[in-house]
C-alpha cells in the first residue's frame, strides 16, 4: 500500500518507487492474463460444444490429426519454456551472456514452432483438404483456436526480440527488470494454454 | 445517541402506517387471487391454470411486499423529513446494524426462494411430463409462416393446425431457415423453433376454440404478420373427417412405396426440374451436385443412385429410390452428421417425389 | 485496529507528475482520471440522447396498430440500435468508466488510478465504437434486435459486422477498464484504507471490475466468431454448415448476464453514498452491502440460461438455472432492506439526488420482482420475448440504472464542476420523469400477458390503448428528461458557487475543492474508520491543507 507524504524523492525512494510499480504492473498483467484465459476458455466451450453435436468425431472424410508431428512440436515449444525460465534465472544472476544466449533460443524454438505449424496447416490443406471455413465445425474450431494460438506465439516471439534488444541495450538492470519478468509469464502462459489445446485436439 | 434512539424508535406513526399498508397488501393479495384472467385470455390446455395460479402466488407475494416496500420508502421520507425549523446539523439516530434484522431479511427471502422453487418445479414437471400417446404434430416455421405436418397421417404440408378436443398433442417443432416461435398465448405455452433442431412440447387441449399462434423470435421484416391459428375442435365427428380428407387424398396415391416406419411416399410422377429446384433452396447448403467423396456436410450426390462402388446408402441399405425417400423422408444421422428429415427440411411428399426423380436423372 | 502511521518514503501516491499545459494534452487526450471520467459521461449522454431519440421513434411508431410512421426495416434497426447503444454506449461506459473513474480514485484517496494511459486508451475506444455502430445506419444498420440471434445475424449487409466491431471494440474498453479498476483498488488505497473502511461506491466497483473482465472477454470470443463467420463464411453458428444457433446464445448471455449487473451494481454504490449522507444515519448493515454486491456478481455468472428457457435446452439443464435466479433475490433483497433501514429514523433532506436516489429504490425493486417471474420457467414460457419482458427490463435499466445515474450526476455534479445544480428544476425533471416513466412501461407488462410479443412494427388493434397510454407517457418522460439536461447546462454557467462540501457529505472525495485540483491530494490523508459515522469527527488525518489555496507540491526532480 502506498505511504504518507514527502516531496522529494531521494534514491531509495526511488527504489521504493520502482518496486511499487513493478506491483502495480505485476498485478495488471495477470490480470491481463486472466483475460486471455477467459478468451481461449471461450473458444475452447465453442469447440466442445460443437463436437458434441456431432456423432464422430473427426467428422468422416477428415482424418484424425497427426499426434506424432504435433507432439514433436510440442516438445519445442516446452524446450522453449524451459530456455526462457534459465535466461531469465541467469539475468537475475547477473550472467548476461547466458541470458543472452537462452533468450535467444528461446527466440529461434518459438519460431521453430510456428514453422512446424505452417508445415502442419500446409499439409493439412493441400494432402487432407481441411479448411477454415470448408470442413464445417471441425475446420471452423481447430484452426480458430490453434491459429489464435500461433498468433499468440507470434507476439511472444516478437516481443522476446524487443526484449533482446532493449536488454543490449542496457534497458534493465539487475535489480529492475519487469519487462523480462512480463516476457517470461507471457511465454509460460503460451505454453499452458497449448497444452490444453494439444490435449483437446490430438489426444481425446 | 441514546436520545436519539427515543425520539424515533417505532412510534406511534409507524404502526399506523404498518396497519394502512396491511390493508393495503392485503387488499392487493385479494385483487390477484379474484382477478378473473381467463376472462381476458382463455386457458386452452389442461396447465394453462396452473400456470395462472402460478402467476397469482407470484403477483399476490410480490405485490404485498411491493406494497410495504413503496409504502416505507414514502413514510420514511416524510416521518423523518428534515424539517423548517431544525438544526441544520442534526443527525440521525446513529445504527450501524441489527443482527437479528438482517438475519430476519436474509433467512425470510430464502425461505420464499424454497417455496416458490418447490412450486414451480412441481408445475413444471407437469407441463413437461404431459402424456405422449395422443395425436403427434410437427410444426416448421419458415419466413414468415407455419407449415403444419401430421405424420400419423402422411402426406402434404398443411397450413392450418387443428387438433381435437381432450386428446394430448406431441408438438414436434423445427425451422427451415432462422430462428422462429411458436406461442400460443391461451395455451400459457412457447418454444423457439430452431433451424436444425427440433423440440418436442405436449399439451392437451381442453377448451374447443381458435387460438393464435404467434411469432415471438425475431425473424426478419415481416416477424410481426407471423401468426396463424389453431382450431381446437369439439366435435369429434368432424375433426374425424377431416382428418380421413386428408388421408384419403393420400391414400389415392398411386405406386406407393413402403418405408420402414411412417408409411408410404408415393414416387412416380416426380419432377425432376421442380426437384432441381427444391434441390437448390433445400439441399445444397450440405450437398454438391459431385462425387460421393466431394462433401460439404453430406456427401456429393451425383452419382448416389448410379455408383457401382456405392452399391449401398449410408445406411446400408441398397441405393434404390425407395431408400433415398426413405432417408429424405426420415432423416439419418451417420457418421457425417445429421441428414435432416424431411420435418425439418421442410419438406412434403410431392418434393420427396421430385427430388428423388431429380436425383435419379443424375448420371 | 491500530492506524498504519504515515511513514516517509515516496510512494508512487506521492509521485507528483505536472500538470500538462494547453488545451489538447489537458482536456482531449487527458490522462487524468478526473477528466476522463467526465468525458466519459458527456460521451455517453449524447449518445444517450440519440438512442433515447431512437426509443422515441419506436414509441411513435407504437402509436398505432397499423404502424406506418417508419418501414419495417428501419423499426428492427431502430430498436436494435437503440437497445445496443442504450447498454453499451450509455449505461455501461457512465457507471464504470464515468462514475467510476471520477469518483473511485478520489474516494481512496489516490493521485490517479494505477495505469492513467491506458485509462485514456480505454477511453478513446469509447467515441470510436459508438461512431462505428451509429454509422451503420448509412449502410443499413443491424436488424436482429442487441442480442442478434444466428442464422438470421449471418444475413444481410456489412452493417451487422460494423455492430460486431464496435461492441468488440467497447469490449475491449470495458476489459481494460476493469483491469486498471483492480489494481487501482487492490494497491493504491491510502494508507489506514482497509477493506472495511471502504466507502460502498469504492465496494461496487471492486465487485463490478471482475465482470467487466472476464463476462466481456467471453462476449469478444462471441462476436469475433460471429464476425469471422459473416465475413469468411467459418462456421460456429449456421445449422447447416455444421455450426449451432444455440451456441451463440450459450455465450452471448454468459456475457449479458453479468452484464446486467455491471449496468447496476455500480448504481447499487451510488445509492449507498447518497441515502447516508441525506439521511444524516451510516448507511445500515455497511458489511452486509458490501458483501452483497460480492454474492450478486459471483451468482451472477451461474444464471445465463434464464435467457434461454424457450431454446430446446435439456430439461434437467434448466432447472438449476431457475433456481439459482432466484437466489439472486436474497443478496439483492438484503440491499434493499439495508437502505430502506437507512431511511429509518434519520434526517432527511430531499433533496434532488435524494429523490432520484429513493426512486431508484422504488422502481429497481418492482424491476426485480418481475424479474422473479420471468425466472419462473413455468410463467417464463408464457411471457418470454413478450412486452413483459420489456416491462422487467426498462425499469431494471432505465427505473434503476439511469435513475440512479441521475441521482449520481445530481450529487457530483457540484464536485465536477464547482457549481450547484437547480433545485427547482431537478425537482420537476423528477417528477416528470418518474410518473412518465411509470405510465410508459407499467401498462408493457399486462400487454406482455395479454399477447403482445417484442420487436413488432405493427400489432393487434386490441392493444392500441395501453400503446398509446405508453407512447403519450413516453413523450412526458422525455420532457423530465430535457429538463435535466437544461439544468445542467443552466448551472454551468449560473449554478450557485458550491464550496468543497455542500452536502456535509463525509466521503474522501467531499473533503478535496470542487473541482479537486490536478493532483487530488497534496498529501495523501491516513483513514481511521468508516466514512459514514456522523456523530464522529472525520476519520482522516493530513487533510488540514487540502483546503487552502496553496499550490500542491511539485516534488523535485520528477519528470
Ligand atoms: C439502459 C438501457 C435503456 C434505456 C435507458 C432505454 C430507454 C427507453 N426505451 Fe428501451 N430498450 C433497451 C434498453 C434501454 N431502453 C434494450 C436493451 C432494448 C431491447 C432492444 C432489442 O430488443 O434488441 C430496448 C427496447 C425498447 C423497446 C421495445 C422495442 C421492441 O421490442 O419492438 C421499447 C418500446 O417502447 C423501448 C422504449 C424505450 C423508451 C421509451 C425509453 C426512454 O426511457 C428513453 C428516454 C430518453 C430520451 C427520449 C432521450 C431524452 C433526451 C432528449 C430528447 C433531450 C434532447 C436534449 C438535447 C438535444 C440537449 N425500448
Ligand atoms: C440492470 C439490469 C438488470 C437487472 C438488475 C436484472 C435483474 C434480474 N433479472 Fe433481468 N433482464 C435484463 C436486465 C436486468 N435484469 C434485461 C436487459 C433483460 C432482457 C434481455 C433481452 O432479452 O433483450 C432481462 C431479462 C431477464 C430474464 C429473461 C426473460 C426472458 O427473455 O424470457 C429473466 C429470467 O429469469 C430475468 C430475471 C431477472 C432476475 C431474477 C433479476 C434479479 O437480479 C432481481 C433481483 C431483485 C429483486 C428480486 C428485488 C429486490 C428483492 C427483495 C425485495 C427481496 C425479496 C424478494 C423476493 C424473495 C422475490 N431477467
Ligand atoms: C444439414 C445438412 C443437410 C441438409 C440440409 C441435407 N442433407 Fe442430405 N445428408 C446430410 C448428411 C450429414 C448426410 C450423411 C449422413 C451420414 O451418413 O452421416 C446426408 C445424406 C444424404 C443422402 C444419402 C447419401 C448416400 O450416399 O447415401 C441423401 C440421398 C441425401 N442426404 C439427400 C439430401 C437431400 C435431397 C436434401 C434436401 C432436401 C438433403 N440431403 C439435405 C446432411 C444434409
Ligand atoms: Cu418468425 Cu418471428
Ligand atoms: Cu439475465
Amino acid at each position: 500500500m502506498p505511504h504518507g507524504a514527502v516531496a522529494d524523492p531521494d534514491e531509495g525512494q526511488v527504489d521504493q518507487l520502482y518496486a511499487e510499480t513493478r506491483q502495480l504492473r505485476l498485478q495488471g498483467f495477470l490480470l491481463f492474463l486472466v483475460s486471455d484465459v477467459v478468451l481461449f476458455s471461450s473458444f475452447i466451450f465453442a469447440y466442445l460444444y460443437l463436437r458434441n453435436t456431432l456423432p464422430a468425431w473427426p467428422p468422416p472424410g477428415i482424418n484424425r490429426l497427426d499426434v506424432g508431428f504435433a507432439a514433436f512440436n510440442s516438445v519445442v515449444l516446452f524446450g522453449s519454456g524451459v530456455t526462457m525460465h534459465y535466461a531469465l534465472e541467469s539475468w537475475k544472476h547477473g550472467k548476461f551472456a547466458r541470458y543472452a544466449n537462452f533468450l535467444i533460443a528461446t527466440i529461434v524454438l518459438g519460431a521453430a514452432f510456428l514453422a512446424g505449424q505452417g508445415y502442419e496447416y500446409t499439409n493439412l490443406y493441400m494432402r487432407e483438404h481441411v479448411s477454415w471455413s470448408g470442413s464445417g465445425a471441425f475446420g471452423a474450431s481447430f484452426f480458430t483456436l490453434t491459429g489464435m494460438h500461433g498468433f499468440h506465439v507470434f507476439v511472444g516471439v516478437c516481443y522476446l526480440t524487443v526484449l533482446l534488444l532493449q536488454s543490449c541495450a542496457g534497458v534493465y538492470t539487475k535489480e529492475k527488470y519487469f519487462g523480462l519478468t512480463a516476457g517470461t509469464l507471457y511465454w509460460h502462459f503460451v505454453d499452458v494454454i497449448w497444452v490444453v489445446l494439444f490435449s483437446i485436439f490430438y489426444l481425446i | 445517541m441514546a436520545e436519539n434512539r427515543q425520539a424515533v424508535g417505532f412510534g406511534r406513526g409507524f404502526w399506523i402506517a404498518t396497519a394502512v399498508l396491511t390493508v393495503v397488501a392485503a387488499g392487493s393479495v385479494y385483487f390477484w387471487y379474484t382477478l378473473p384472467i381467463s376472462n381476458a385470455l382463455p386457458e386452452a390446455i389442461l396447465t394453462a391454470r396452473q400456470i395462472d395460479d402460478l402467476f397469482r402466488f407470484m403477483a399476490a407475494v410480490g405485490s404485498a411486499l411491493y406494497v410495504f416496500i413503496f409504502g416505507y420508502i414514502v413514510y420514511f421520507a416524510i416521518a423523518f423529513r428534515a424539517k423548517k425549523g431544525d438544526d441544520p446539523n442534526a443527525i440521525g439516530v446513529q445504527v450501524h446494524d441489527n443482527v437479528r434484522l438482517e438475519v430476519l431479511w436474509t433467512i425470510l427471502p430464502a425461505l420464499f426462494v424454497v417455496l416458490l422453487s418447490i412450486i414451480s418445479v412441481k408445475i413444471w414437471y407437469e407441463i413437461t411430463l404431459q402424456p405422449a400417446n395422443g395425436l403427434v404434430v410437427e410444426a416448421i416455421g419458415h419466413k414468415w409462416y407455419y407449415t403444419f405436418r401430421y405424420p400419423q397421417v402422411h402426406g402434404e404440408i398443411t397450413d392450418e393446425m387443428h387438433v381435437p378436443l381432450g386428446v394430448p398433442v406431441t408438438l414436434n417443432v423445427t425451422s427451415s431457415d432462422v430462428i422462429h416461435s411458436f406461442w400460443v398465448p391461451a395455451m400459457r405455452l412457447k418454444t423457439d423453433m430452431v433451424p436444425g433442431m427440433v423440440t418436442t412440447i405436449r399439451f392437451t387441449p381442453v377448451r374447443p376454440g381458435r387460438y393464435q399462434i404467434i411469432c415471438t423470435q425475431f425473424c426478419g421484416t415481416q416477424h410481426a404478420e407471423m401468426n396463424k391459428q389453431v382450431f381446437v375442435i369439439e366435435d369429434r365427428p368432424a375433426y374425424d373427417a377431416w382428418f380421413h380428407s386428408w388421408q384419403a387424398k393420400n391414400a389415392n396415391a398411386s405406386d406407393a412405396v413402403a418405408t420402414a416406419s411412417t408409411g408410404t411416399v408415393a414416387l412416380a410422377g416426380g419432377d425432376a426440374k421442380a426437384g432441381q429446384a427444391t434441390f437448390q433452396a433445400k439441399c445444397s447448403a450440405c450437398h454438391a451436385i459431385g462425387p460421393y467423396s466431394q462433401r460439404l456436410v453430406g456427401p456429393g450426390l451425383k452419382d448416389v443412385l448410379h455408383d457401382p462402388s456405392h452399391p449401398s446408402l449410408v445406411d446400408g441399405d441398397a441405393a434404390t429410390p425407395a431408400n433415398v425417400a426413405k432417408i429424405l423422408q426420415q432423416g439419418y444421422k451417420g457418421d457425417m452428421g445429421q441428414m435432416p428429415s424431411a420435418q425439418m427440411n421442410a419438406i412434403g411428399d410431392k418434393d420427396i417425389a421430385n427430388l428423388v426423380a431429380y436425383l435419379n436423372s443424375l448420371k | 485496529m491500530a492506524v498504519q502511521a504515515a511513514h516517509a518514503g515516496g510512494g508512487i501516491a506521492d509521485h507528483i507528475h505536472p500538470e500538462p499545459q494547453g488545451f489538447i494534452r489537458r482536456y482531449v487526450f487527458s490522462i487524468d482520471h478526473k477528466i476522463i471520467g467526465i468525458q466519459y459521461m458527456i460521451t455517453g449522454f449524447v449518445f444517450f440522447i440519440l438512442s433515447g431519440l431512437l426509443a422515441e421513434t419506436i414509441r411513435v411508431q407504437l402509436m398505432n396498430h397499423a404502424g406506418g410512421f417508419v418501414s419495417n426495416d428501419t423499426y428492427n434497426e431502430v430498436y436494435t440500435v437503440h437497445g445496443s447503444a442504450m447498454v453499451w454506449l450509455v449505461i455501461i461506459p457512465i457507471v464504470t468508466g464515468g462514475f467510476g473513474n471520477f469518483v473511485m480514485p478520489l474516494q481512496i484517496g489516490a493521485r490517479d488510478v494505477a495505469f492513467p494511459w491506458l485509462n485514456m486508451l480505454s477511453f478513446w475506444m469509447f467515441p470510436v465504437a459508438g461512431l462505428l455502430l451509429f454509422s451503420s445506419f448509412l449502410v443499413g444498420a443491424p436488424v436482429a434486435g442487441w442480442t442478434e440471434y444466428p442464422p438470421i445475424s449471418l444475413e444481410g449487409g456489412v452493417g451487422t459486422s460494423m455492430w460486431c466491431a464496435a461492441i468488440f471494440l467497447i469490449g475491449v474498453s470495458s476489459t481494460l477498464t476493469g483491469i486498471n479498476f483492480i489494481v487501482t483498488i487492490m494497491q493504491m488505497r491510502a494508507p489506514g484504507m482497509t477493506f472495511t473502511r471502504m466507502p460502498l461506491f469504492v465496494w461496487a466497483q471492486l465487485a463490478t471490475a471482475p465482470l467487466s473482465m472476464v463476462a466481456t472477454t467471453a462476449l469478444a470470443a462471441a462476436l469475433a466468431a460471429l464476425f469471422i463467420e459473416r465475413q469468411f463464411g467459418v462456421p460456429f453458428y449456421d445449422p447447416t454448415k455444421g455450426g449451432s444457433p444455440v451456441l451463440w446464445q450459450h455465450m452471448f448471455w454468459f456475457y449479458s448476464h453479468p452484464a446486467v449487473y455491471i449496468m447496476v451494481l455500480p448504481v447499487f454504490g451510488i445509492v449507498s453514498e447518497i441515502l447516508p449522507t441525506f439521511s444524516r444515519k451510516p448507511i445500515f448493515g455497511y458489511k452486509m452491502i458490501a458483501f452483497s454486491s460480492m454474492a450478486i456478481a459471483l451468482v451472477g455468472f451461474m444464471v445465463w440460461a434464464h435467457h434461454m428457457f424457450t431454446s430446446g435446452l435439456a430439461p434437467y439443464l434448466q432447472l438449476p438455472f431457475m433456481i439459482l435466479t432466484y437466489v439472486v433475490a436474497v443478496p439483492t433483497g438484503v440491499k434493499i432492506f439495508s437502505w430502506l433501514a437507512t431511511l429509518w429514523g434519520g434526517k432527511i433532506h430531499l433533496t434532488t439526488a435524494m429523490l432520484f436516489a429513493l426512486g431508484f429504490l422504488a422502481l429497481f425493486t418492482l424491476g426485480g420482482i418481475t424479474g422473479i417471474f420471468l425466472a419462473a420457467i413455468p410463467y417464463d414460457l408464457h411471457i418470454h420475448g413478450t412486452y413483459f419482458v420489456v416491462g422487467h427490463f426498462h425499469y431494471v435499466l432505465v427505473g434503476g440504472s439511469l435513475t440512479g445515474i441521475f441521482a449520481g450526476i445530481y450529487y457530483w455534479f457540484p464536485k465536477m464542476s464547482g457549481r450547484m445544480m437547480n433545485e427547482t428544476l431537478g425537482k420537476w425533471n423528477f417528477a416528470l420523469f418518474f410518473i412518465g416513466f411509470n405510465g410508459t412501461f407499467l401498462p408493457m407488462h399486462w400487454l406482455g400477458i395479454l399477447g403482445m410479443p417484442r420487436w413488432v412494427p405493427q400489432y393487434d388493434p386490441q392493444f392500441e390503448f395501453w400503446n398509446r397510454f405508453a407512447s403519450v407517457s413516453s413523450f412526458v418522460m422525455t420532457f423530465g428528461i430535457l429538463l435535466f439536461f437544461v439544468n445542467v447546462i443552466w448551472s454551468l454557467r449560473n449554478g450557485k458557487k458550491a464550496g468543497a462540501n455542500p452536502w456535509g457529505a463525509r466521503t474522501l472525495e467531499w473533503q478535496l475543492p470542487s473541482p479537486p485540483h490536478y493532483y487530488n491530494f497534496k498529501h495523501i490523508p491516513n483513514v481511521y474508520g468508516l466514512p459514514y459515522d456522523f456523530s464522529l469527527p472525520l476519520p482522516y488525518k493530513g487533510l488540514d491543507e487540502e483546503l487552502t489555496d496553496s499550490p500542491a507540491p511539485v516534488p523535485a526532480g520528477s519528470h
